[in-house]
């Protein structure tokens, strides 16, 4: 037990250690450094205000929107994007065409389409989702066809020469082959979900966190604003924790 | 140990490639025949085409001309009844499946029942030293353990010919002794016929009733050597005798083209 302990200690000490030398880089960098006197809240500053912040059912209720943008958004990608990227990688003539289409679409920040995007749904939840399915259906697709199409040559060979039906290959060999790079880009999604969610509401007027953000900053409340930037980095944090768990549940022969 | 039953012939076998600089040549007229429980060892320098007549055999590939018979077949796809043990057990072995289901999986075409399917698995592992071992995953085992799994899927399907490409090539030397008499254990236990490539003439000479020699470019078929070491073998008498030293020198030198 004490031992565990001890273990504990050695595994989360560094880590907290140079959170709190962070920290007082910064309460040092705002109060005497080149950055003190301008708007740039303090440490003490920002982590008061989001005491503050908390007992505010606003903010509970902007946090509870980004995630619920967020999650739905990724969610929808996932069961649409992973389904068609596998029909896409087991056809070689529907990835040969689609493939410009993918890369187009891939390389287009969710942010250039908000304009638009606003035309159609408004400042509105459904916007703020139908960005994070943009973010991340394009990348989802090409990630699961590109890894149902990566098979092992040695492993068809292999199975090919046992008579394996194509039923089987798909379902033995080919989809359980491809989880690992869809389990990345399901990594790189909940990443950019967050993200999208967040600037659905800053730049698109979604309500989230990015909202509330943008109503601290224009009514001149910087500890505020900062403060929501740290709920954002908690909450980006908590989720890749969780996500990082789930994947090494899903693609366990993987290291 | 043979029956006298052709197994496999090859007829003048040729195969070019296209490559982007014109057509390579790369097996000239190769001929030869298995019969039925025989061990045949493909040998030959680097990059002779061993691989390539390898693949022709499982039916993989076709040939530019010239034919391959199984079972007076001519082979067109991989034929049933074949079984392949390739070099890298990590990429012929599914990490995401148990030794079980990587086992199991190429019998579901045999219309085995459930209980016949497990006694299947129960009795190939239990020949390549492996018993018990149905539930873990080919990642927690060792590199040699894991081609013994190759090995022990192989002969689950009672195939009628084997093929093994270089299936020793990436354990350590003492586990590659291990291997091979295993090769042979099963061998004797299972009458299985087996065509081998490998490019250790040791291991060719220890393992074989005949040695194809490969040499040239475009491959011939340099020599069928006969090797009738008496069985049952074993690593410090056979490979001890006379005869394999002179079978060993003879291959070598025709490997190497000094004869």
């Amino acid at each position: 037990m004490k031992g565990a302990n001890i273990s504990v200690i050695r595994r989360f000490l560094p880590g907290v250690v140079s959170m709190l030398g962070f920290m007082l880089l910064w309460q040092l960098g705002t109060s005497f450094g080149p950055l003190s006197g301008g708007s740039l809240p303090s440490a003490i500053n920002a982590i008061s205000a989001l005491g503050a912040l908390f007992v505010l059912p606003e903010i509970w209720l902007a946090i509870g929107q980004t995630l619920f943008i967020a999650l739905t958004g990724l969610l929808i990608s996932v069961v649409l994007g992973i389904p068609a990227g596998v029909l896409v990688g087991l056809s070689p003539f529907a990835y040969r065409s689609l493939k410009p289409v993918l890369d187009f679409f891939k390389v287009i920040p969710p942010i250039v389409i908000i304009p638009i995007v606003i035309l159609v749904f408004g400042p509105t939840t459904e916007m703020g989702i139908f960005l994070v399915v943009f973010a991340n259906f394009f990348m989802l697709v090409f990630q699961s066809a590109y890894g149902v199409r990566d098979l092992d040559t040695v492993l068809l060979d292999t199975l090919r020469c046992y008579g394996m039906t194509k039923w089987d290959e798909i379902w033995h060999a080919r989809i359980p082959g491809a989880l690992p790079f869809i389990a990345v880009g399901v990594r790189i999604a909940v990443a950019a979900s967050m993200i999208v969610a967040v600037v659905a509401g800053l730049i698109g007027g979604a309500p989230s966190l990015g909202q509330q953000m943008l109503l601290y900053q224009s009514s001149g409340q910087p500890n505020q604003t900062f403060a929501i930037v740290i709920i954002f980095g908690v909450l980006g944090l908590g989720l890749a924790r969780i996500y990082s768990r789930l994947q090494r549940k899903i693609v366990f022969w993987t290291d | 140990m043979s029956t006298g039953k052709v197994i496999v012939s090859a007829e003048s076998v040729v195969m070019d490639y296209q490559t982007p600089t014109g057509i390579k040549h790369v097996l000239n007229d190769i001929s030869f025949s298995l019969l039925e429980g025989e061990f045949a060892s493909i040998v030959g320098p680097s990059g002779v085409g061993k691989t390539t007549l390898l693949r022709l055999l499982t039916g993989l590939m076709q040939p530019t001309s010239g034919t391959i018979r199984i079972n007076g077949e001519v082979v067109t796809s991989p034929p049933p009844g074949l079984a392949v043990v390739l070099q890298d057990y990590t990429r012929s072995l599914m990490p995401w499946l148990t030794v079980e289901k990587n086992i199991s999986l190429p019998l579901k075409r045999l219309g085995l029942s459930k209980t016949e399917i497990a006694e299947t698995i129960e009795l190939v592992l239990t020949e390549v030293g492996l018993r018990g071992n149905q539930k873990n995953y080919p990642w927690q085992l060792s590199g040699g353990m894991q081609q013994r799994v190759a090995i022990a899927r192989a002969i689950a399907v009672r195939p009628q010919l084997l093929i093994m490409d270089e299936p020793f090539a990436s354990v350590d030397a003492q586990t590659r002794f291990d291997l091979e008499d295993l090769v042979l254990k099963v061998r004797d236990d299972f009458k299985i016929t087996t065509a081998m490539v490998t490019h250790d003439i040791d291991e060719a000479v220890y393992l074989s009733d005949k040695v194809v020699v490969l040499y040239g470019s475009p491959a011939d078929v340099k020599e069928i050597v006969k090797v009738d070491l008496p069985y049952p073998r074993n690593q410090v008498a056979s490979r001890g005798r006379e005869e394999f030293a002179e079978l060993r020198t003879k291959i070598y030198a025709q490997v190497r083209g000094l004869q």
